[in-house]
């Protein structure tokens, strides 16, 4: 079964386009051209990826993308136009896994959606992680705290494995980048920062002093001691 | 040492501040004035003075003479123990008998006098005959029957007095020609100089330090409104554009001060027009921005789509889809360096200086430029120090100016070796782009960083270079604070050097690389 794939974007030339390339690719698609009409599709469409241009009418894509992080963890690529880095940065902090920028080029992008749709790579034999006090169940896609299950996107869930899977390991900025999102050459650290902050925010006692995901100053990040 | 230090204050003071100056030059003109005046005063009342006392002492000394004359002339009796005692008895009479004040007496026989001396020369007490001068007595005997009179000095246990000596002859019967002589102390008319000049010098002591004191009053009032002005200004300088001179009267200054706030309000309103047209021009360049990259995206995915079904395409119409690929990508560079040279041109660039590894960046921009160096068969040779060189620069744009300068030297390049060098001194980091091409004349080199300039426009662009990349390349040296030069020979080839200081805010002193061929003759010799 092909994956579904929700575009949402109010210029419509560039929303056929977007869903004729990626029709063109194999994935089915469906167009929604406002904020609004975006929401309701979601919910009937269940789609498993939503690319989200910012500048929409009825709610913007960054309250479109906290809306629907809200209820679930489908991964979210925004579109934008706006080289604006505070847009960006608001974009990401709403729960958007991915951003592309136009004027894109279309292999990057769809690299991007590939990248996003694809089930995350585990280790071998590992069917059951800790990191800290918490228990990842790796075939299930779960993460648990004192029994207590944490919900987290797919996203969150692959940063917070890969950490695990090697504890001792720092990974830098741009490690995470290759393994977690599947960029193959220098992107926006930023996307690391932002998403480590949301993880923290499920996941720590106190965000604000993480023991489950240390920062390494001038390195990167690692899993805590416990 | 320590003399010519306050000196040089004091000159620093003069040459800081009008005022002082001002001050000065009234109290020293003012004194100079004073002290002519008070001289001539000074010098006229003490000849007043001694004027009046000389007609006085003169007059006294007359009447004294006859007293004396006509005392003796009466005398009838030769008997010389009368003669000694009335003559004895002038003295005291005339010591006593003035007004004014006492003086001395002395009544001296004429030297040189046939008639044996029988009596005694008699003199006041006080009185030395040493201190009647002998060319006095000379020029007295010489005038018979006339007043003579002199100054001279009176010593005193300490010091001396002024007096006058008055001389005349008095003719005794029997004993002969005798010299009166009255000594006057002028103590009393020089203590009343002393006092109108110690008058004279204390007052104008006063009047001076009054001038000074209305000198640096009325300069503090001409000052106050310039020193305002000056204070305003410096604000304004530093951006407080709306301050103004407070203005009162209609007197010079307040002309200066409403000239000067005419002045700062036409350069406000000018600074807030440009300001507000940079705004406007960024918010465009904006706008230009977004409304370009939404459909250039759009054309960018259909030519993916007819991509992706390029092999049901008809031969031509495949051919052309690489064409309009081809175009679509450099029309949107374009349109990337079209948006940063108008960033640029509005201001609204913000660079974000951090401290990198040059070398690395160096690395990075070759690694870049590789295939496009490959494709035309360029050998990058690469000279750069062997331990890592720190620059604060923002690495985006650096890197960005030695990828443009490498592409330049490709394209220009002919296909021979391009050599880039770093170096790096404590100021300023300095790189080298040297390609064996074609070269330029002085007068084409002079145009290479001029935006879409070509130095042979029959020769069509290869690279798919935008020609905008040595534009872009020379603001984002200036936004470094370095400098981007260029030097070329025809046939020889061309070196472009970018020295940026090693840290924001240093100065750029010489740069590490020489930028002409000396180095090239450095290695033959």
């Amino acid at each position: 079964m092909s994956k579904k794939i929700l575009v949402v974007e109010d210029e419509y030339a560039l929303n056929e386009s977007l869903r004729d390339f990626l029709n063109g690719e194999g994935y089915e698609t469906h167009g929604v051209y406002d904020g609004a009409a975006a929401l309701s599709a979601f919910a009937t469409l269940e789609p498993d990826l939503v690319l989200l241009d910012v500048m929409i009418p009825n709610l913007n894509g960054i309250e479109v993308c906290a809306k629907i992080r809200e209820t679930s963890g489908v991964p979210i690529i925004m579109l934008t136009a706006l080289t604006d880095q505070e847009d960006v940065i608001r974009g990401l902090e709403a729960g958007a896994d991915d951003y592309v920028k136009k004027p894109f080029e279309p292999a990057e992008f769809l690299a991007r959606v590939k990248a996003r749709l694809r089930p995350i790579p585990t280790l071998e034999g590992a069917a059951e992680l800790s990191i800290g006090p918490l228990t990842i169940d790796v075939a299930g896609h779960e993460v648990r705290r004192d029994g207590q299950r944490i919900s987290l996107t797919p996203l969150e869930f692959s940063l917070l494995q890969t950490l695990a899977e090697k504890p001792k390991q720092v990974f830098s900025r741009e490690m995470l980048l290759e393994k977690v999102w599947g960029y193959q050459y220098k992107a926006d650290t930023r996307l690391v920062n932002v998403h480590v902050q949301r993880l923290r925010s499920k996941i720590e006692d106190d965000p604000e002093n993480p023991t489950i995901v240390v920062t390494e100053r001038g390195v990167g990040y690692k899993a805590g001691q416990a | 040492m320590r003399l010519s230090n306050l000196f040089r204050a004091t000159l620093r003071i003069f040459r800081r501040s009008i005022q002082a100056r001002y001050v000065a030059a009234s109290v020293v003109l003012s004194t100079v004035a004073l002290v002519a005046v008070g001289g001539f005063l000074s010098y006229s009342i003490g000849a007043g003075l001694f004027e009046t006392r000389l007609q006085q002492v003169l007059k006294d000394s007359t009447r004294a003479v006859a007293e004396v004359q006509s005392t003796f002339s009466a005398v009838s009796s030769t008997d010389e123990s009368t003669l000694q005692s009335l003559l004895n008895s002038v003295i005291p009479s005339l010591e006593s008998s003035t007004t004014s004040e006492s003086r001395d007496v002395a009544l001296l026989r004429s030297p040189g006098q046939s008639s044996p001396q029988i009596l005694q020369s008699p003199i006041s007490l006080n009185l030395d005959a040493n201190l009647i001068p002998e060319d006095l007595r000379t020029s007295v005997r010489s005038t018979a029957g006339k007043l003579v009179y002199q100054s001279i000095s009176l010593p005193t246990p300490t010091s001396s007095h002024p007096g006058i000596v008055v001389g005349a002859t008095v003719e005794i019967p029997v004993v002969g020609t005798y010299e009166l002589y009255l000594v006057y102390d002028l103590s009393s008319a020089q203590q009343t100089l002393d006092f109108v000049q110690n008058t004279l010098f204390f007052g104008g002591m006063i009047l001076i330090l009054l001038i000074g004191g209305v000198a640096l009053f009325v300069s503090a009032r001409l000052v106050a409104p310039i020193r305002t002005t000056a204070e305003v200004a410096r604000q304004i300088s530093q951006g407080a554009l709306d301050r103004r001179v407070p203005t009162k009267g209609e007197d010079i200054v307040a002309q200066l001060a409403n000239s000067f706030n005419t002045m700062a309000e036409g350069l406000q309103s000018q600074i807030t027009n440009l300001s507000r047209l940079s705004q406007m021009q960024q918010r465009f360049v904006q706008d230009v921005s977004h409304e370009l990259r939404t459909p250039l995206t759009t054309i960018k995915l259909s030519v993916a789509i007819l991509e992706q079904r390029r092999d049901d395409l008809p031969k031509a119409s495949a051919r052309q889809l690489s064409t309009l690929s081809g175009q679509i990508e450099r029309f949107e560079k374009l349109l990337v360096d079209l948006l940063e040279i108008s960033r640029y041109d509005a201001g609204a660039v913000n660079a974000e200086f951090e401290i990198t590894d040059i070398n690395g960046l160096v690395g990075l921009a070759i690694m870049n430029i590789q295939p496009l160096a490959d494709s035309r068969g360029s050998r990058i040779l690469v000279d750069i120090p062997s331990g890592p060189v720190d620059g604060e620069v923002d690495a985006r744009r650096f890197e960005r100016v030695l990828r443009n300068l490498l592409s330049n030297a490709i394209e220009h390049g002919e296909g021979k070796p391009i050599e880039i060098r770093v170096a790096a001194s404590a100021q300023a980091i300095a790189i080298t782009v040297t390609d064996h091409g074609v070269g330029m004349t002085k007068a084409q080199a002079d145009h290479v960083f001029d935006r879409f300039w070509r130095a042979d426009p029959s020769r069509k662009r290869t690279t798919g270079g935008t020609g905008l990349g040595l534009a872009i390349s020379i603001e984002d040296a200036n936004i470094h604070g370095g400098s981007l030069k260029a030097y070329s020979k025809p046939n020889e080839g061309a070196t472009f050097r970018l020295t940026i200081p090693r840290r924001q805010g240093m100065e750029l002193g010489a740069s590490p690389l020489p930028l002409g061929p000396k180095r090239a003759k450095k290695e033959d010799s």
